[in-house]
C-alpha cells in the first residue's frame, strides 16, 4: 500500500511552478508595501511596519487556508455553491445594519469580533463557484438562448448589490466580468461576446459624450467628474485628479530601472493610501518601467499556469473553477494597471497579493487553493 | 491503515463524481487560449501605456516630483536681540508669542472631538467659538487656519494643561513667533526706531544694527533614512545680538518730559500748532561722544508708529517736503490719503536731531573765536567797537544789538553774542581758515554717529573757493550755513574737551543672546581740533555767557552748579518773516566738563520767537535735574529762591552736595563779568583791538572809550506792561530789557543762503551801545526796517 501511494505521490500533479510565483508575487508584494506604507505608518501610528505587520499575519493565515482547501476535493465546492452563493448576498445585506466605513464614507466591510471582511470578496469566489457549478450542471443547455441569459444572471443580483448597496462599482464590475470569461470560455460563441462588447463601448463612449458636454459640470456626480478628470487630470489636478496625477508623476518620474527600492517620493504624503490601489505607481517609481514589466511577467506566467491547469483539468467544472479564479485576477490586475495609467477613469481596484488589505489576501489564497486542488487531480500521465 | 482506507474510499467517490462530470472540451480550451491572448494584448497595452508615460512626460514629471517636495519642514523664528540702555534698562525686546492654528481636519476627526474643543477655544483662549465652528464646517479638510495671532504663552500653557486633561481636545496648536515691544511707549523714539512684522528695522538703532540684531532662522528639516523612516532634525534659530546703548533712561525722560512740557505749554497760544515747529535736545558725554539723551519733540509711539495722532499741529508740507506755514488738523489727518499718510509719517519718525539741517545762529560764534585762536589770527587779547551794524561787501550787516555794544574784548564778543565783533574775527583769519576750520569740526559732514539716517550737509557750506566777503561776515555768526545738532555739539564737545574730535555714539556694546560680549565699543578720537590752550579760552568765554552780567545765556544756569555755553537765534528763510530757530549750547560743570547739552526749539509757538529764553529755560530744567543725578556735585551757594524751586522738585536731598567752591577759572570770569561795564579788564587789550580793527576793516576804534562808558540806552525806554520788554520809542519793537536784543528784527538784508549768490547783512545782538552810534543807527535804519529787515540776535 505505502508503495502504491507513494506511486501514486509521484505521478500526481504538484504545481510547482504555480507555487513559487504565488510565493514570489506576495514576497515582493510584502516588501513593496513596506516600502510604500512605512513613511505614513509612522507617522500615523508610529510604527513603520504597521501596514506590513497587518498584511503579513493575513497572508501567513491565507496560506493556511490555501493547503486546507488545496486539500478539500474541489467537487465539494459543486455542492455548496448555491448555500455559498446565498451566503455571500446575505453578508452583502447585513452591511446595511453593520456595516463600516471606508475611506469616503461608502460602508464596505463587517466586522466579527476583531476580524473585518469584506463581503465584495466574498461575493466573487461565491459568484465563481455558482457560475462553474451552473454552467456544469447546464451542460449543452447552456449554450441555448435562454441558458445562456441564465448563467449570464448569475452575477446580476450580486453585482446589483454590491454596486447599490456598498456603491462599490469597480467590484461589481469584476464580479460581471468573472462570470462572462467564465461564459465565454464555455460556450462555443465569438459573436454574441462580439455584441456584447461593442454594446458595452457604445455605452461607455455616450456616457462620456455626455459627461463632456454637460452644460455645468458641478451638476455631475462623483463618477461624472472621475470621468472628466480622467480625460484631462491636468485641469482638476486639485481634487478629483489628484491621485491620478500624482501616480502619473510616480510612473514617469521612475523612468526605465526606476529610482531604487525605498526611494520613492511620491509615498512621502502626495500619493493617498498608496499602499492600496495606488501601490503599483509606486512599484514603477521605485523599480521603473523595467521593475514594472517583471511584474506584469509574473503575472503573465501565473495566467498561464491557470492556463495550463485548466486545460489538463479532469472535468468541466474543475476547468471553469480555475477560468474563474483567472478571470479574477487578470481582470483585477488589468484594471488595477489601467487606473494607475490613467487608461481608464479612476475606480478604486486593487492589485492582486501586492495591494495592502486582509479580506482579499485571504480570498485570493483559498482561490488559489482551489486550483491546486484542481491540479492535484491531474495525472503526470495526462499532461 | 485505517486512513489509508479512507483514501481508498475517498477516491472511489470521486471517482464515482468524476463519471457524471461533463469534460473541458477542446472548444473551451482553445477558447481559453483565446481568452488569455486578449488578457495579455490588454497586457501588453498597458505595457506600452506605461512605456508612453516615461517617455513623453518622464523629465516633465520628475521635475514634479521635485518640485512639490517640500520634506515637511518648518522653520522655527529667531529672537530679535534685545536694546538697553546703559543701565540694563530694555528699551526695545521680542517677546515670544503664538499664533493659534485650527486644523479642521484632526477637530473632525472623531464626532467627540468638536465640542470639548471648541469649548476649550473660547475658554482657555478667548476665541469666538461660533465663528472657529463655522469655518470647521465650512472649510473640513483645511489643516492651517490663524484662528488668532499673538497669543501670550500663558494662553498656551493653559491650553495645553487642559488638553493634557481632556484627550477629546484635539486639532488645534501653536506656532511661535515674536512681537517686537517697546515697554517704554515714545521714550527715545527717534534713537531706537522700530520694526515692521517681517523684522525689518526702519530708523534709528533698529536699522542701523537690524543685521545685528537679527538672528537666522532654524529649520525643521523631515527626511527618509535609509530604512525609510522620516528622521527629523532641527537646526535651531540663532538669536540676534543685543545692543547695549549708551543712553540713560533716566536721563531721557527727564529731557523728554521738558520738551514735552515746553510743547504743552506752547501749544496753540498764538496760532495752530504744536508748541514748536521742533524740538530737539542732545545731551553727551564730553569726553567719550557718548550719548546720553537725544530726544525731539513731536515724537511718537514705537509700539504703535502709524498712528497719526501726533501728527495733527505739525506744519502742512508742500509738494517738496518743506514744511508751510498751515498746520494739520484733525480733520486733515482723517482724510490723508495713504501717500500722505506715509508721507507725514516719514516726516514725524525723522530724527530731528541728526537728520534736519538747520542754520544754527550764534552757537557757531565760539567756533569762529576758537578757529581765529586756533590758528593764530588773533590772541585774545584784543577789543573790537561795536556800533551796531558793519558794513560789508556792500551790505549793512547788523549786530543784533541796533544800538551798539560798543568796545568789546574777544570774551565780551562771546558774552554779549556781538555779530560785529564776530565779522572782525572772522575778517582777521580770513576765508581759508574759517572754511578749513569749519571742515574740522565737521560741519557740513556726517559724524556717522551708528545712528540710521543721518544728513550730510556739505552743499549747504561755502567752501573756500565759492565764500565771498559778506558769507564769510554772516558765517562768522552762524548763518547762511547749515548744520545738523550732532554736527554741532559733537564739535562743540571738541571745542571743551581739549580740541579731541570723539566719534559720537550710541551702542557701547553689543552681547550675544546668552549676554557674553561680541563687541565693545570704546570711545574713538577721530581728529584734533583745536589747542588745549585754545580750549580754555572757549571754557572761559563760554562761562561768560551764563555768568556774565550781560550774558545772554544767564537763564539756563541750573540753580547751584555753574555751567558754560552760547546762545543762539537764527534767522529761518525766508528772512524777514520774523521766524527763528532759538538754541542753546552747553556745558556743565564749568570747571570740568563732563556733559554737552543742546537744545534746539525750531520757530516757536510765540508772538516774539526770537527769544533764547525758550532754549536756556528748558536747559535750565533739564540741567537741574539730571545734574545731580549724574551725581555732579554742586558748587554754588543756593539762593533762597533757588533753594525753594529745588525744594519743590523734590531735589532738596540733593542739596546736601551743594557746597561752596572756588573753581579754577571761575572767580576770573566772575571778575570780567562784573568789570564789563567799566571795562577794567578790557581797557590794556583795547589799544590792540582798535589796531587790528585798523588795519583789518573800518575800524571805529576812535568811539572806544566813548562806547564802553556809554549807558544801555534802551533801559530807558517804556517798559510795555504786557510783556515786560522794553519798547523802543521810534520804531515801536520790542526790546529785551537785558540786551538790548531787539525782537522780531533781521540781520541779514535779504533772503540769502548758502545756496544763492545773493550777498548778506547782518544786525546785531545784545549788549550797550554808543548813544550816538546808535541813533544815528536807528535812523539809517529806519529805512531799512521798511524793507523786510530786521534785527535779531
Amino acid at each position: 500500500m505505502a508503495k502504491k501511494r507513494a506511486k501514486d505521490n509521484s505521478t500526481r500533479f504538484r504545481d510547482y511552478s504555480l507555487l513559487f510565483i504565488i510565493l514570489f508575487l506576495l514576497a515582493f508584494g510584502l516588501v513593496m508595501l513596506y516600502s510604500t506604507s512605512s513613511y505614513e505608518a509612522a507617522l500615523e501610528f508610529g510604527s513603520s511596519a504597521y501596514y506590513l505587520r497587518r498584511q503579513l499575519i493575513f497572508t501567513v493565515i491565507g496560506l493556511g487556508i490555501m493547503g486546507l482547501v488545496s486539500r478539500i476535493p474541489y467537487h465539494f465546492w459543486q455542492r455548496v455553491a448555491v448555500p455559498a452563493y446565498v451566503a455571500a448576498m446575505i453578508l452583502i445585506l447585513m452591511i446595511i445594519p453593520f456595516g463600516t466605513g471606508g475611506a469616503d464614507g461608502a460602508k464596505r466591510w463587517i466586522y466579527f469580533g476583531p476580524i473585518s471582511v469584506q463581503p465584495a470578496e466574498i461575493a466573487k469566489v461565491a459568484t465563481i463557484l455558482m457560475t462553474a457549478a451552473l454552467i456544469n450542471r447546464l451542460g449543452k443547455r447552456g449554450h441555448t438562448g435562454r441558458g445562456f441569459a441564465l448563467i449570464l444572471a448569475v452575477p446580476v443580483p450580486i453585482a446589483l448589490m454590491l454596486w447599490r448597496i456598498t456603491t462599490n462599482l469597480s467590484s461589481a464590475i469584476i464580479v460581471v466580468l468573472i462570470v462572462v470569461g467564465m461564459l465565454f470560455v464555455a460556450c462555443p460563441y465569438y459573436k454574441r461576446f462580439f455584441l456584447m462588447g461593442g454594446a458595452v463601448l457604445a455605452v461607455g463612449a455616450l456616457a462620456i459624450y455626455v459627461v463632456t458636454n454637460a452644460a455645468d459640470s458641478s451638476t455631475l456626480d462623483f463618477r461624472g467628474r472621475r470621468i472628466l478628470a480622467w480625460l484631462d487630470p491636468e485641469a482638476y489636478a486639485g481634487d478629483t485628479a489628484f491621485q491620478t496625477l500624482q501616480a502619473l508623476y510616480a510612473i514617469g518620474s521612475g523612468g526605465l530601472f526606476g529610482k531604487g527600492l525605498g526611494q520613492s517620493m511620491q509615498k512621502l504624503g502626495y500619493i493617498p493610501e498608496a499602499q492600496n490601489d495606488m501601490i503599483f505607481s509606486i512599484v514603477c517609481e521605485e523599480l521603473g518601467l523595467f521593475g514594472a514589466v517583471c511584474i506584469i511577467l509574473m503575472f503573465i506566467l501565473l495566467l498561464w499556469r491557470f492556463l495550463v491547469i485548466a486545460n489538463n483539468a479532469e472535468d468541466l467544472f474543475g476547468a471553469l473553477l480555475v477560468v474563474g479564479v483567472m478571470m479574477h485576477i487578470a481582470v483585477q490586475v488589468i484594471l488595477n494597471i489601467a487606473v494607475v495609467t490613467n487608461t481608464i477613469p479612476n475606480t478604486g481596484v486593487t492589485l492582486p497579493f501586492i495591494s495592502y488589505g486582509g479580506s482579499a489576501v485571504v480570498v485570493l489564497l483559498g482561490e488559489i487553493g482551489i486550483v491546486l486542488s484542481v491540479a492535484r487531480t491531474i495525472r503526470l500521465g495526462e499532461l | 491503515m485505517k486512513s489509508n482506507g479512507n483514501k481508498e474510499s475517498n477516491e472511489n467517490r470521486e471517482q464515482k463524481l468524476r463519471r457524471g462530470q461533463r469534460r473541458f472540451t477542446i472548444t473551451m480550451q482553445r477558447k481559453l487560449v483565446v481568452l488569455f491572448l486578449f488578457v495579455l494584448i490588454a497586457f501588453v497595452g498597458l505595457g506600452m501605456r506605461i512605456y508612453a508615460i516615461t517617455r513623453d512626460n518622464g523629465e516633465e514629471y520628475k521635475r514634479q516630483v521635485l518640485s512639490q517636495q517640500s520634506y515637511d519642514s518648518e522653520t522655527i523664528p529667531y529672537k530679535r536681540g534685545t536694546i538697553t540702555d546703559a543701565k540694563g534698562t530694555i528699551l526695545a525686546t521680542s517677546t515670544q508669542v503664538f499664533n493659534v492654528i485650527i486644523d479642521a481636519k484632526a477637530m473632525l476627526e472623531k464626532e467627540d472631538y468638536l465640542a470639548p474643543t471648541l469649548a476649550a477655544i473660547s475658554s482657555v483662549l478667548d476665541l469666538d467659538s461660533d465663528e472657529i465652528r463655522d469655518y470647521v464646517n465650512d472649510h473640513p479638510d483645511s489643516q492651517y487656519y490663524i484662528a488668532a495671532k499673538n497669543s501670550p504663552y500663558e494662553q498656551k500653557n493653559a491650553f495645553d494643561e487642559a488638553q493634557s486633561e481632556d484627550g477629546n481636545i484635539q486639532g488645534v496648536w501653536f506656532e511661535a513667533a515674536y512681537i517686537r515691544s517697546y515697554p517704554n511707549g515714545t521714550l527715545a523714539s527717534d534713537v531706537i526706531g522700530f520694526t515692521n512684522g517681517s523684522n525689518s528695522g526702519s530708523f534709528g538703532l533698529e536699522e542701523y544694527y537690524n543685521d545685528t540684531l537679527n538672528g537666522k532662522t532654524g529649520r525643521v528639516y523631515g527626511y527618509l533614512d535609509d530604512m525609510s523612516n522620516l528622521e527629523r532634525t532641527t537646526i535651531d534659530a540663532t538669536n540676534g545680538n543685543n545692543l547695549v546703548t549708551t543712553i540713560d533712561a533716566n536721563v531721557q525722560s527727564i529731557v523728554e518730559k521738558y520738551l514735552k512740557k515746553f510743547n504743552d505749554e506752547h501749544e496753540n497760544k498764538v496760532r495752530e500748532g504744536k508748541g514748536a515747529r521742533n524740538i530737539g535736545a542732545i545731551v553727551m558725554e564730553v569726553d567719550t561722544g557718548n550719548i546720553l539723551a537725544m530726544a525731539s519733540y513731536p515724537n511718537f509711539d514705537l509700539n504703535d508708529p502709524q498712528n497719526t495722532e501726533p501728527l495733527i499741529g505739525m506744519n502742512k508740507l508742500d509738494e517738496t517736503d518743506s514744511p508751510t506755514d498751515e498746520v494739520l488738523t484733525a480733520e486733515d489727518v482723517e482724510a490723508f490719503t495713504d501717500e500722505e499718510k506715509s508721507r507725514y509719517l516719514n516726516a514725524l519718525w525723522n530724527n530731528f536731531c541728526i537728520a534736519t539741517p538747520f542754520e544754527p545762529g550764534s552757537t557757531a560764534k565760539p567756533f569762529t573765536v576758537a578757529s581765529a585762536l586756533d590758528a593764530g589770527a588773533i590772541t585774545g587779547n584784543e577789543t573790537y567797537l561795536c556800533e551796531g551794524y558793519l558794513e560789508v561787501g556792500g551790505h549793512q550787516i547788523y549786530c543784533h544789538n541796533r544800538y551798539g555794544d560798543g568796545l568789546l574784548t574777544v570774551g565780551e564778543t562771546i558774552e554779549r553774542s556781538c555779530n560785529v565783533g564776530l565779522m572782525y574775527i572772522a575778517m582777521a583769519q580770513g576765508i581759508d581758515t574759517f572754511t578749513e576750520y569749519q571742515s574740522r569740526f565737521n560741519f557740513g559732514l556726517r559724524t556717522n554717529i551708528d545712528l540710521a539716517g543721518e544728513a550730510r550737509t556739505a552743499e549747504l557750506l561755502y567752501s573756500a573757493d565759492t565764500m565771498q566777503a559778506a558769507d564769510l561776515a554772516t558765517n562768522s555768526f552762524g548763518q547762511n550755513f547749515n548744520v545738523t545738532m550732532i554736527q554741532m555739539i559733537t564739535g562743540f564737545c571738541s571745542l571743551i574737551n581739549g580740541g579731541n574730535y570723539y566719534e559720537p555714539h550710541v551702542v557701547s556694546k553689543i552681547t550675544s543672546p546668552s549676554g557674553a560680549t561680541v563687541e565693545n565699543i570704546e570711545p574713538r578720537v577721530l581728529k584734533k581740533t583745536v589747542s588745549e590752550s585754545v580750549s580754555e579760552k572757549i571754557r572761559e568765554y563760554c562761562l561768560q555767557v551764563v555768568t556774565g552780567e550781560n550774558g545772554t545765556g544767564k537763564t539756563a544756569r541750573p540753580a547751584g552748579y555753574l555751567i558754560g555755553g552760547k546762545t543762539g537765534t537764527a534767522e529761518t528763510l525766508p528772512r524777514g518773516n520774523g521766524e527763528y530757530i532759538v538754541s542753546f549750547i552747553g556745558y556743565a560743570p564749568a570747571d570740568d566738563p563732563q556733559i554737552a547739552i543742546y537744545v534746539v526749539v525750531d520757530r516757536a509757538n510765540e508772538e516774539a520767537q526770537d527769544d533764547a529764553k525758550y532754549a536756556t529755560g528748558i536747559v535750565r530744567n533739564i540741567l537741574t535735574e539730571i545734574l545731580p543725578y549724574l551725581n555732579i556735585y554742586m558748587t554754588e551757594e543756593l539762593s533762597e529762591e533757588e533753594r525753594a524751586e529745588l525744594e519743590e522738585l523734590q531735589l532738596s536731598d540733593t542739596l546736601a552736595l551743594g557746597r561752596d567752591a572756588d573753581v579754577s577759572g571761575n572767580s576770573a570770569s566772575g571778575t570780567t563779568g562784573e568789570g564789563a561795564g567799566e571795562g577794567v579788564s578790557g581797557e590794556g587789550e583795547s589799544g590792540e583791538g582798535s589796531q587790528t580793527g585798523a588795519s583789518g576793516q573800518e575800524g571805529a576804534s576812535e568811539n572806544a572809550s566813548t562806547a564802553a562808558t556809554a549807558n544801555e540806552i534802551w533801559k530807558t525806554f517804556e517798559t510795555d506792561p504786557e510783556t515786560g520788554y522794553k519798547v523802543d520809542p521810534n520804531t515801536g519793537a520790542l526790546v529785551d530789557p537785558d540786551t538790548g536784543y531787539v525782537f522780531g528784527g533781521s540781520v541779514l538784508d535779504e533772503s540769502s543762503s548758502p545756496g544763492s549768490a545773493a550777498g548778506s547783512t547782518a544786525s546785531g545782538e545784545s549788549g550797550e551801545s554808543a548813544g550816538a552810534a546808535s541813533s544815528a543807527e536807528i535812523s539809517g535804519e529806519g529805512t531799512a526796517a521798511a524793507s523786510p529787515e530786521e534785527a535779531q540776535e
